[in-house]
């Protein structure tokens, strides 16, 4: 099977072909390699490459698989569902939403529905582990909504402040 | 001695607290909020009060609950841990007032120490050498200017209520200094309280280095030795060393003996930390007093085999020291790495949420002080720690390759942590030849991002994890098979 992946944000093509029992053999680049691999429990894989061995510990993430090698951590998804995930958001590089960058828990609102916004303008901070974030309006707009109140706890998913966008000649 | 203590904390070091109590045969109590209904200390005490919401001012800071818990089990000590109300000397005070034993010092040595100001006056008119600063309050941007020019450039603003990098600000020239003093005092005020601020020579190549103190109600006081402290990121530590590559026996003596001196000057009763800065030359000046068991003591155990909560109760329990100077002695080399859920290749920012499997280093010479487990759920309200793994070995470089290989074997996932950042500081030559000074991070590691080296196995792992159904793992073949089970169609799940 052939698997296109995003390691760390880099691209890495393999394919891994099963053998006898245990046994794979897998194409990265111009080499080849011989790998027995085996399950040790529900997280622990063991791999014997070329003769070496490693341990790995593997687990679901929300965006692909998290794996830990050594001490080294490694985030990979496949390059075809990020593809999709990329195109079902906005597309747009720069954040177009006031969301959190990891859970948090609302400590000031700073601006009230219906204020006129500046690009860059604070609208509404955010704590997590005794370190506070300003989370910033994205353009120039209407407050729209706030949807969160001092207290809530909050994730990245969601949208704290709604922002209606001045469009030129509105 | 007490038969059941109260632990007013959480995480790793109530866990920690809880254990010597066992080995002492004394019954303990914990709290917890809303977020450690399943934390490790809440599960492991012999009890276990509620106090509230997970927002720490409407719990483990709430010092009525705390108070409360303790009276309605019947404890007949609190100890404070670390942090939140382990500074605090109205919690202290009240304790006294409710006729529960505070483990720790006397609330007005707290107050004292507490203030950084008071705390530097008094060590200067005992003789221990401060750094040159402020000694004291000041309020207005003129004589801020004033003491910035007295005192000479580079100056380092601080809070006077409080550490931990907290309203702290370092300030090259006058221009700027009145408005990094307005910022520091509104970032002191925020977390401490108290918007007072001092200010005082900034070492640019400095060591943290202090001196583990322990005194008793009778007057005695001793010191168990050094720590190193300078690998720091934000001014909060995240490894620790003792002893420290620095000092030669003569130093240390004459650091302990001024920490002792500290220690008396200010009444100090119980385990306390003298901190110290160490400039190039190898002059100590004071820097300040934590008056309380402090995240790294581990490592100061490890050399001396001294078990300092059991005897911060013994002192608490109004009982003498059972230890001479002349009894502490170092052995071997110890080093202590925090392990916190935050992502070393974005400013550290925190990374709460849940671990999805914890797999903990172990072997000779490695201890883990960890509060989490596997599917514990990190909380967003509370410090990222989740373990302090410290190792012990005959030498430095025995101690360095010990921990290089704890971390490698310590798998966290879930959640990000520092272990692949800490695994290349320590692999670092300036590490190796104990070039540590406060500024190691900046010089060494700005912008660090974990090698690409590895890779390929990753790309295995990923692929095989996809492709390669988990039924025959050892687990299922190692179950104890009994003839039952291995009879006709029954198999062994």
């Amino acid at each position: 099977m052939e698997y296109q992946l995003n390691i760390n944000k880099e691209r890495q093509q393999l394919t891994m072909t099963p053998k006898e029992e245990g046994q794979y053999e897998i194409c990265i680049g111009e080499a080849s390699h011989n790998a027995g691999i085996e399950w040790i429990s529900e997280h622990i894989l063991h791999l014997t490459i070329d003769g070496k061995q490693s341990t790995a510990y593997v687990a679901d993430g929300p965006d692909g698989k998290i794996i830990m090698i050594d001490g080294q951590v490694w985030f990979v998804e496949d390059q075809g569902t990020a593809a999709r995930k990329q195109r079902c958001s906005s597309g747009q590089k720069t954040p177009t939403e006031v969301r959190p960058p990891m859970p948090a828990v609302v400590s000031q609102v700073l601006v009230e529905k219906g204020n006129a916004v500046k690009a860059g303008q604070g609208v509404i901070v955010v704590s997590a582990m005794k370190m506070e974030t300003t989370l910033t309006a994205p353009f120039d707009g209407i407050v729209e909504n706030i949807n969160a109140s001092v207290g809530d706890k909050v994730t990245p998913k969601q949208i704290l402040v709604d922002i209606t966008e001045n469009k030129a000649g509105e | 001695m007490f038969s059941k203590i109260l632990i007013a904390n959480r995480g790793e070091i109530a866990l920690r607290v809880i254990r010597s109590c066992r080995e002492m045969g004394i019954a303990t109590v914990a709290v917890y909020s809303d977020s450690d209904i399943k934390a490790l200390h809440k599960i492991e005490a012999d009890e276990a009060v509620y106090i509230g919401l997970s927002e720490p001012s409407q719990s483990y800071l709430n010092i009525d609950k705390i108070i409360d818990a303790a009276k309605q089990t019947g404890s007949q000590a609190v100890h404070p841990g670390y942090g939140f109300l382990s500074e605090n000397a109205d919690f202290a005070d009240r304790c006294k007032r409710e006729e529960l034993v505070f483990i720790g010092p006397p609330a007005n040595v707290i107050r004292n120490l507490g203030d950084k100001i008071t705390a530097r006056q008094i060590m200067q008119e005992s003789g221990v050498p401060v750094i040159p600063g402020m000694s004291e309050e000041a309020a207005d941007p003129d004589t801020w200017i004033q003491n910035a020019d007295q005192i000479g450039y580079p100056v380092l603003i601080k809070a006077s209520a409080g550490g931990g990098g907290k309203g702290m600000r370092v300030v090259h020239s006058s221009d700027g200094l009145v408005e990094s003093c307005w910022a520091a005092s509104r970032e002191a005020e925020a977390a401490f309280g108290s918007g007072v601020i001092f200010m005082e020579k900034y070492l640019e190549k400095s060591r943290h280095v202090e001196i583990q103190i322990l005194a008793d109600s009778q007057g005695n006081a001793i010191h168990l030795l050094e720590r190193e402290c300078s690998i720091q990121r934000r001014h909060q530590k995240i490894i620790e060393e003792t002893p420290s590559p620095a000092l030669n026996p003569e130093l240390r003596n004459a650091m302990g003996k001024a920490a002792v001196q500290a220690a008396k000057a200010s009444g100090y009763v119980n385990a306390g930390t003298v901190e110290f800065i160490l400039d190039t030359d190898n002059q100590f000046y004071f820097l300040e007093v934590n008056t309380r068991l402090q995240v790294e003591h581990p490592i100061t155990e490890m050399i001396t085999g001294v078990d300092l909560v059991r005897e911060q109760l013994h002192v608490a329990a109004n009982l003498p020291l059972t230890l001479n100077q002349q009894d502490i002695e170092g052995r071997g080399h110890s080093i202590e790495c925090r392990i916190y859920a935050e992502d070393p290749e974005n400013e550290f920012f925190p990374s709460p949420g849940k671990i999805i499997f914890l797999k903990e280093p172990s072997g000779p010479g490695i201890r883990n002080d960890c509060g989490v487990y596997s599917g514990f759920e990190v909380p967003v309200e509370y410090d990222p720690i989740l373990s302090k793994l410290v190792v012990h070995a005959s030498t430095r470089e025995q101690a360095i390759q010990k921990m290089i290989q704890a971390l490698k074997s310590y798998a966290v996932l879930g959640v990000k942590t520092s272990i692949p950042f800490l695994i290349d500081v320590l692999s670092h030559h300036a590490f190796s030849e104990g070039d540590t000074y406060t500024d190691f991070i900046d010089t060494y590691f700005q912008g660090w991002k974990q090698e690409t080296k590895g890779l390929e196995i990753a790309a295995i792992v990923y692929a095989a994890h996809a492709m390669i159904p988990k039924k025959n793992t050892l687990e299922s073949d190692v179950t104890q098979l009994t003839p039952w089970q291995t009879l006709g169609n029954w198999k062994a799940y």
